[in-house]
């Protein structure tokens, strides 16, 4: 594990926004997508490896590891009637944050309570770092691991935040 | 001053976009927009709002807060509260 904190985005992943239709069975809209019941301010990992995430009422991020180009429309093909999805692929940027220190440098740029009982594996949250908006998670992984999503123009702002925050942690130790 | 996202949980202000009482209608005639727009009752005690969670969840919630205290007694969902 990383000392301190590292920043490392995450290429070449399909993702989608999905909305459940008005009225959806969401035990049906689970099993389309491998899982048991549909996560609520929560992140988990169907048995295909895709990432499901809670960000709002009947809303959520699906995240496809070495997604295929017509991923966002097999998708939709699979939840349809049930489910609304809007391919975000080249909206969105993801990155991994990791390592001993990711917890305590998180906490200096989002505002939501990341105390691990607050905020542990699997805990999810649409919040904001630095002034962009984020979909923050904590994976399953031992250790702290954090994976977020933002808008892919915020990219450089959220690098920035990084190293400036990532210094003066440095700096104050 | 938080408040208590029913989705999200107990989150700043600054997460939010504050749209005013929910108890006015947008009027259907020219007269009338003015009221509409600038005239507000401002009373001391409680006082339901529309809030939008634009940092957040992206959902309008129905929140009854004191204007004097800035106590929140409730935070719902707008489209539930609507029902
Ligand atoms: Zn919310």
């Amino acid at each position: 594990m990383v000392e301190g904190a590292e920043l490392v985005p995450m290429l070449g992943m399909g993702i989608a926004a999905v909305m459940a239709r008005r009225g959806a069975d969401m035990t049906h809209l689970a099993a389309l997508l491998g899982i048991s019941a549909m996560p609520v301010a929560r992140a988990l990992k169907a048995g295909s490896g895709e990432i499901i995430i809670g960000t709002g009422p009947e809303m959520w991020l699906v995240i496809s590891p070495d997604a295929a180009p017509d991923w966002g429309e097999s998708l939709a093909e699979r939840l349809a009637g049930v489910a609304s999805v809007s391919d975000q692929s080249g909206g969105y940027a993801l990155y991994s944050l990791r390592g001993a220190k990711a917890r305590q440098l998180l906490q200096k740029g989002a505002f939501i309570d990341l105390h691990p009982d607050a905020f542990g594996r699997g805990s999810a949250a649409t919040t904001v770092i630095a002034h962009a908006g984020v979909i923050l998670w904590q994976t399953e992984e031992e250790a702290p691991a954090f994976e977020l999503a933002l808008f892919r123009s915020f990219q450089a702002s959220l690098e920035h935040w990084f190293t400036v925050a990532l210094a003066a942690m440095a700096a104050a130790d | 001053m938080r408040i208590p996202c029913p989705y999200c949980g107990p989150r700043d202000t600054h997460e939010f976009v504050c749209r005013g009482e929910t108890d006015t209608n947008r009027p259907d005639n020219d007269e009338a927009f003015y009221d509409y727009v600038y005239l507000r009752d401002n009373p001391i005690g409680s006082v339901r709002e529309h809030w939008y969670h634009a940092q957040g969840c992206r959902n309008w919630l129905t929140v009854t807060r004191d204007s004097q205290t800035h106590e929140i007694s409730e935070a719902v969902l707008a489209k539930d509260a609507a029902r």
